[in-house]
């Protein structure tokens, strides 16, 4: 069953398109990630969903039923902001109990009991009389996840929830995160910049970019077939050659290198070949660059080369080896058929 | 889906925002642009010895010296000027409007001078009571200001303290009443703390990382003061210059009590017209005082809105204890501030409280016994302390009523922006800029004398006046208050309790509210001491009948000939207005929300 729907979604905001025709699907106890670079609209659709801003044009859906002017307060989602927005004049059990003032707790349990059960899955239980200010800043991010959850929504809205929190801290609140939706099954729609959060814990991506959808899918098809040459840059390190001549099966690209490639291509193609898919030595191509610095990564090496004019991102298991020859098959190179869609 | 349980009707919130805003409107056309539409139109409609009120202000030598040629003989003044060039340079007079302007500056250096190592002390040291002393900086400010006038009659008088002490010394007496240099110490004694408070603020916002950086890019600390420090402070001094100028230039009380006709600016001035019934004269001067009075309220508030980002993210200054070494030559030079400022500051209230209780025969009560027996016999004319307390008490609770749901609407106001917001913002802020006797002239003739309408005659009565007096000199404090609260107010998290459920009428009562109570009730505590305090349109509103105050009453003991009466009757104000602060204070945290 399709839980949300956007269907041909614009909005502008004093004559700036913010987005441009989006369409999604999101399905059932899905999670679903939006990830853009800031600005590309991906905020401005959480909002459309919750109503807290409207279309200009195109219609959301929510469990089938049109949201064309129903207020946020009627839309039965939760939100949960990157800055964690609690209510510093109540303490974690009010916050978390505010949404229960309008909606029955689900299973016909009391609002003290359906607070400290949330509490508890958040793994706050013995929090709740403190004041949100006495609590660190994953703690205040547990709470508004809670109070999100607590009037057992249809739809969970995570706007950038991890972004103000320290990596470590990131990563353990991200797999807390995506326990307590799996446990909940609640379809829930994750915003992020970042494109390894979103490739780490979703079900289904979409990039965005400048208010389009560049491409849907699941984080390994958007990471080894990206639709476009935005979704290859953005989505992971990559390389990009556009091509400019071909013989036979061997492409020159941009800046006069060679790269052989497996299937046909045409001027104005680009290729993309993956830092982590090359490597030292040769194969079909071999690259000669400059090396210009390396970074020890723990599990492998990171070469910042250079390539003529251009540079060359390596990722290799060794250490890098004079003189510089890095290497990799036809079946590393990924072919972008720059199709430029109409606009 | 779950139902929803708990609904507002949404009238409650919807309704209430336009229906405050109609209000307020209302009460500031008719209680403050229609009275000084009046004084306007009789301004420019009048006659003054055959001229119009605002030409016989601008063009007369008395009001304006030497600069009224510029009115009065347009023609003149070049050869007015080669002379005055050819004689080399002879002093010139400027009028009654020069010397307030002159009277202005003066206090203005002289609370700078007062003012700035205060902010440095706060700043940048760090003691016992430091943040008392911070919130007490607002005090001054909310002091009447006639109350404020006689204790520093009771200290610098002829009778007063300070010859008491000199003449048990056997030092001889001074005499500095009377004096442009008492008026000068009187406002320096009120603008000083604000000069403070302001400058604490900035100086307190720089990052001291960025002195760090300086210090570290090799400028010593008197140099990387300059450099970096005073650049970023310059801003909040002439803030506080502009706005101590400001004040002192329309300041009334304490001209009229420690200067006297003699040392008279526009206002004193503008009252004896008022007074002796000139009201065209009056209105003249009140115009061309009032255009003076906006237009520094507008560089004002063009200054302060071009500062943005003073009060800084980065850290603050780090403090050095205060009591340490006293080889510290900054340590020696703090002390002789802080005793000059116990002088400047206690001397006179402890002055007022101590000539109340002293007689020519030591201790007594006879001042306070005075207040009693004029209470239980004097004569109808005559002005009583209890009716004086009362009306003011009065006048204070009506006030608050008025003045706090006005502040609060125009608050909400200033915080959505929307087309002619900025206008309007003007609009409500003008209060700020008229002054007390200006207002109180224009309520008197316009809405107390009346105004003939469809054939009948519509008036208020004087205390109806005065509480709109009041509140209109009030609500811009209560909006200043709560303003910068309600803009703080995260709109995530009015967002969040949208989609958790609530209405929007639901989260402005759940939410928003809740979150703005501080600033109310600062700006309610403002409003009362306001009330409380207020003597300039108080004293034009009540005169001749039974709606005095008690500052009008501390005047009107004044001017018997010993001091006994008016400090007891301002110890009584003082008792009263600290007793209303005390319960204030108990009902909410209001110094610093």
């Amino acid at each position: 069953m399709t839980a949300l729907e956007l269907r041909n979604v614009s909005k502008t905001f004093a004559g700036e398109q913010a987005l441009d025709s989006v369409s999604l699907a999101v399905e059932d106890g899905e999670f679903f990630t939006l990830v853009g670079p800031s600005g590309c609209g991906k905020t401005t659709t959480l909002r459309l969903i919750a109503g807290l801003t409207e279309p200009s044009a195109g219609t959301v859906r929510i469990g089938g039923k049109p949201m064309a002017g129903v207020p946020p307060e009627d839309r039965n989602v939760g939100i949960v902001f990157q800055n964690y927005a609690l209510f510093p004049h109540m303490t974690v059990a009010e916050n978390v109990a505010y949404g229960l003032k309008f909606h029955d707790p689900p299973r016909g349990v009391s609002t003290v009991d359906r607070v400290q059960e949330l509490l508890e899955l958040v793994d706050l239980a013995a929090m709740g009389d403190r004041e949100p200010e006495t609590l660190s800043g994953g703690q205040q991010q547990r709470v508004a996840l809670a109070r999100a959850l607590a009037p057992g929504p249809e739809l969970l809205l995570l706007d950038e929830p991890m972004s103000a929190l320290d990596a470590r801290l990131r990563d353990r609140l991200r797999r807390t995160v995506r326990e307590i939706q799996s446990e909940l099954g609640i379809t829930t729609i994750y915003v992020t910049h970042d494109q390894s959060e979103a490739l780490a814990v979703s079900e289904r991506i979409a990039v965005m970019n400048a208010g389009r959808v560049e491409q849907v899918g699941n984080p390994e098809a958007v990471y080894r077939e990206p639709a476009n040459r935005f979704v290859a840059s953005f989505v992971g390190d990559n390389n990009l050659f556009e091509v400019q001549s071909v013989t036979r099966s061997v492409a020159t690209v941009e800046g006069g290198a060679e790269i052989a490639v497996g299937e046909e291509v045409d001027p104005g193609d680009i290729l993309a070949v993956r830092p982590e898919a090359m490597h030292l030595g040769s194969d079909d191509t071999v690259l000669e660059p400059r090396l210009e610095s390396v970074e020890f990564q723990g599990t492998g090496y990171t070469l910042h080369c250079r390539l003529g004019t251009r540079d060359l991102l390596v990722k290799t298991a060794g250490p890098p080896t004079e003189p510089m020859q890095v290497g990799f098959s036809t079946g590393a190179v990924q072919v972008l058929r720059e199709v430029e869609p109409e606009r | 889906m779950s139902r929803a349980v708990d609904r507002l009707p949404t009238w409650s919130g919807e309704y209430l925002l336009p229906a405050a805003v109609v209000s307020s409107a209302a009460i500031l056309l008719v209680m403050f642009y229609y009275p000084i539409g009046t004084v306007f139109a009789q301004a420019l409609g009048g006659t003054v010895e055959g001229t119009g009120p605002i030409v016989a202000v601008l063009g007369s030598e008395f009001y304006l010296g030497a600069a009224s040629d510029i009115f009065a003989r347009p023609g003149a003044v070049p050869g007015g000027i080669l002379d005055w060039v050819r004689a080399g340079f002879p002093s010139i007079e400027f009028g009654l409007i020069g010397f307030t302007v002159y009277q202005a500056l003066l206090s203005t250096v002289a609370s700078l001078a007062l003012g700035l190592p205060g902010a440095y002390l706060l700043s940048q040291y760090s003691f016992p009571g430091r943040d008392t002393l911070r919130s007490l900086t607002m005090l001054p400010f909310v002091l009447p200001s006639i109350m404020v006038a006689i204790g520093f009659v009771a200290m610098f008088g002829d009778q007063g303290v300070l010859n008491d002490a000199l003449g048990l010394l056997g030092l001889g007496s001074v005499s500095p009443m009377y004096t442009l240099e008492i008026i000068v110490l009187a406002h320096a004694f009120y603008n000083a703390p604000l000069v403070t408070r302001i400058v604490t603020a900035a100086w307190e916002g720089i990052d001291r990382r960025m002195l760090e950086t300086a210090r570290g890019l090799g400028a010593g600390p008197i140099r990387s003061f300059l450099d970096v420090t005073l650049p970023q402070l310059l801003p909040a001094i002439l803030t506080g210059a502009l706005l101590t100028f400001l004040f002192t230039f329309m300041s009334f009380p304490i001209v009229l009590a420690l200067g006297g006709l003699q040392l008279a600016t526009v206002e004193v001035w503008l009252y004896a017209h008022v007074q002796q019934l000139e009201l065209a004269q009056a209105a003249g001067l009140a115009v061309v005082e009032t255009v003076i009075t906006l237009s520094l309220t507008y560089a004002y508030l063009r200054y302060e809105s071009g500062q943005g980002g003073l009060s800084g993210l980065g850290r603050g200054p780090d403090r050095k204890p205060l009591f340490g070494s006293l080889r510290d030559p900054k340590r020696i030079g703090l002390l002789a501030y802080g005793m000059i400022v116990v002088v400047v500051f206690l001397g006179p209230l402890l002055s007022m409280i101590i000539e109340s209780v002293t007689g020519p025969s030591g201790l007594t009560i006879e001042h306070y016994s005075f207040l009693l027996e004029r209470q239980l016999t004097g004569a109808p004319f005559q002005v009583k302390p209890l009716p004086a307390i009362v009306n003011s008490l009065f006048f204070g609770a009506a006030t608050l009523l008025v003045a706090v749901p006005m502040g609060v609407t125009v608050a909400v106001i200033e915080s959505k922006r929307f087309v002619g917001s900025r206008v309007l913002d003007a609009v409500l802020m003008a209060p700020l800029a008229v002054s007390g006797i200006v207002l109180g002239l224009g309520l008197l003739q316009g809405v107390v004398f009346g105004t003939e309408l469809l054939g009948h005659r519509i008036a208020v009565t004087g205390p109806v006046a005065i509480v709109a007096a009041h509140a209109v000199a009030a609500y811009p404090f209560v909006a200043r208050t709560v303003s910068p609260l309600l803009q703080r107010v995260d709109q995530r998290l009015l967002e969040s309790a949208r989609v958790l459920g609530a209405t929007r009428a639901r989260v402005r009562m759940d939410i928003e509210v809740p979150l703005i109570v501080p600033g109310i009730v600062a700006g309610a505590a403002l409003t009362f001491a306001i009330s409380i305090g207020e003597f300039d349109s108080t004293v034009i509103l009540a005169e001749g009948s039974a709606s005095y105050t008690m500052p009008v009453a501390v005047e009107r003991y004044l001017g018997n000939r010993t001091l006994g009466p008016a400090t007891a009757m301002g110890t009584v104000l003082l008792a009263v207005t600290a007793g209303s602060f005390v319960v204030i204070d108990r009902v909410g945290g209001w110094w610093e929300p």
